[in-house]
């Protein structure tokens, strides 16, 4: 078997998120495939445009929605530039899933608090449909996502869904002077959106993702919210290009990003050297 | 541990018989414009080796993963792309004249190459080859093999292992794949000769070596782990141009980048190339981010990655001490003298 080459998909669908996010609905081509390819959320995937190359991405979509998969991007590189040119009916390659995941199984039965900021909803939301499709085996759900600006956030139609429904606690929120006359929604830093919501850390675990430096800021709201570091739980998003440990791009001190991560406890993240 | 004698006249032979055989001779070629053994290349016969002398200037590792190799063809049309395997280039070969830093290297890789996912060209490649390793006959000041717990005799990663004495070569068969070798040309190999003769010149290479760099404590990977915004890195790292020569040439730098070259409009190949850890874009994430922004912490990468991250996660440091890395760069940085001041600081 040829470890480096892809499943082929077929892009289904295009939904442009911002003016410069994108997702892509991936459905394999191969029927027996869009059967059998499982994967559990947090884990990564590496995307291909033939003739450009390749892109890691976190699967964006949850493992209970079979048959496909979903990425999304911004355009900052040569292949998501290309990514950028396609459309419905290409065909885009894809090796995976690579990596760890979110460890549902300790989070069923409690509270869960999900913090992501601008695109780093990506990873988040696999996780929050992924218990909101199993809804009935977990307690609280609170969501705090923020985003530079109204323009900015992502996912919109979902966020509206999310608002909607009574078994969710959603806290959107803007970046000050990116709100419109409009926005009804918060305005200020993700940590200090955390800090007003004070979800209670009581049986509780969070999911964080985000720019580094909003979970910089953030971890130690949740420490002052009473979180325990093995209960805060983010994923790594390092450079890649094999995705399975022997390209030796995403190494932090000890850690293959790849193959130990994406996802991490705050108490690992912790244990790192500074260079991630 | 049996051994035999190889005159220099049968070892011509023997390379013949290989070739005979149907088997790919590899081994040290003489490039006269760089003044000694540029690389591993196949040979037609045993004139083209270049068996005395220093190092080669390339290592070993190319033969197992080339500096760009195929891994996969595709081709669009209008309803879809279809992909075209490539299977890996893994033909039989006999690596013969391997100093013993080269000969060690691809075992430790291996580690990696078949962690949880099976790299199949390194492999089929491994696999499909003979090391017939030589006690090295051109110890430098740069070498440091003995202070990485190898040296200029070890059998490590070999299969036959030549010592050059009177006449031609005493050899030590080392494993079964080996002895299998001999034993298919078993006319071109008397009894052992020169076995003290061939004691002598290991004691005496190894004697060599030893004086350059001591020995690379247990202590080592847990001191670089724990000193990781040591002051040092940055001293050390001032002469580092970035330019990666280093990991061109050192047997076992492994990193690579994934690329796709188009050929023509609808079609085109999945490439993997060398990479190395330093340059800037290596780590460069999407957004503009760099976790490794300045050189200081990529020359620290190297060093880490060589003597902590490896150890820890493998049990092995991942340096054979060949001293490539010295001799190639260009702005005079010398691991050897790194690893002895490393060393001095873990105390």
């Amino acid at each position: 078997m040829n470890l480096y080459q892809p499943h082929l998909v077929r892009i289904e669908e295009v939904i442009d998120e911002t003016v410069d996010t994108r997702t892509l609905k991936l459905v394999f081509e191969s029927e027996a495939l869009r059967e059998s390819f499982n994967f559990k959320a947090g884990q990564f995937a590496e995307y291909s445009v033939f003739g450009a190359g390749e892109c890691t991405f976190c699967i964006a979509s949850p493992p209970t929605r079979r048959g496909y998969v979903e990425c999304s991007f911004k355009a900052v590189g040569k292949v998501t530039a290309a990514m950028r040119e396609l459309g419905v009916g290409d065909v885009m390659g894809l090796r995976g899933p690579y990596g760890n995941a979110f460890p549902l199984e300790r989070l069923e039965g409690r509270n869960v608090v999900f913090i992501a900021g601008g695109i780093g909803l990506a990873p988040v939301r696999c996780v929050i449909w992924n218990v909101l499709d199993l809804r009935d085996r977990f307690r609280d759900v609170t969501i705090v996502y923020g985003a530079r600006s109204v323009g900015d956030l992502v996912y919109k139609r979902e966020l509206a869904e999310w608002a909607a429904r009574k078994d969710v606690k959603l806290w959107q929120a803007v970046d000050p002077g990116g709100q419109t006359p409009e926005w009804k929604g918060e305005v200020g830093f993700v940590p200090a959106i955390v800090e007003k919501a004070a979800p209670s850390s009581r049986d509780a675990f969070a999911v964080v993702c985000g720019p580094p430096i909003m979970i910089k800021f953030t971890l130690p709201v949740l420490k002052k919210l009473g979180f325990a570091e093995e209960n805060i739980y983010t994923t790594l998003e390092n450079r890649m290009k094999c995705g399975i440990g022997k390209c030796g791009r995403c190494n932090i001190g000890p850690v293959y990003v790849c193959k130990d991560g994406p996802v991490f406890t705050a108490v690992e993240v912790a244990a790192l050297p500074p260079e991630f | 541990m049996t051994a035999h004698h190889l005159s220099r006249k049968e070892l011509a032979s023997w390379v013949a018989d290989l070739r005979g055989r149907g088997l790919r001779v590899v081994g040290p070629v003489e490039e006269p414009s760089r003044g000694g053994a540029a690389a591993y290349r196949e040979v037609s016969s045993a004139d083209e080796l270049a068996l005395g002398g220093g190092l080669p200037a390339r290592s070993l590792k190319e033969q197992f993963l080339p500096p760009t190799e195929v891994l996969f063809g595709f081709r669009r049309s209008r309803d879809g792309v279809e992909l075209i395997d490539t299977p890996p280039r893994a033909l039989a070969t006999v690596l013969l004249g391997v100093r013993p830093c080269d000969a060690a290297a691809p075992e430790l890789l291996d580690r990696v190459m078949g962690w949880d996912y099976r790299d199949e060209p390194w492999f089929a490649r491994r696999e499909a080859t003979t090391v017939v390793a030589l006690a090295c006959p051109g110890v430098d000041e740069s070498c440091f093999c003995t202070a990485v717990g190898l040296g200029p005799d070890d059998s490590r990663g070999a299969d036959l292992v030549l010592t050059p004495v009177k006449g031609g070569y005493h050899v030590d068969v080392v494993t079964p794949k080996g002895e299998a070798l001999v034993a298919a040309s078993s006319a071109r190999f008397a009894a052992p000769k020169h076995a003290e003769a061939a004691a002598e010149f290991h004691r005496a290479a190894r004697e060599k070596v030893e004086r350059n760099v001591p020995r690379v404590g247990e202590g080592m990977a847990a001191w670089l782990a724990g000193n990781f915004e040591h002051e040092v890195f940055s001293r050390l790292a001032l002469r580092c141009h970035g330019c990666g020569a280093c990991a061109a040439v050192c047997p076992t730098c492994h990193c690579f980048d994934i690329v796709d070259e188009p050929e023509g409009l609808f079609g085109g190949v999945r490439r993997r190339n060398w990479d190395t850890c330093q340059t800037a874009v290596f780590t460069l994430h999407g957004s503009g981010h760099n976790p490794r922004p300045e050189q200081n912490s990529r020359f620290r990468q190297r060093v880490m990655h060589k003597f902590s991250i490896f150890p820890r996660r493998f049990g092995e440091t991942l340096c054979t001490g060949c001293g490539r890395c010295a001799r190639a760069c260009p702005g005079g940085v010398d691991l050897p003298e790194i690893v002895r001041d490393l060393e001095e600081l873990v105390g």
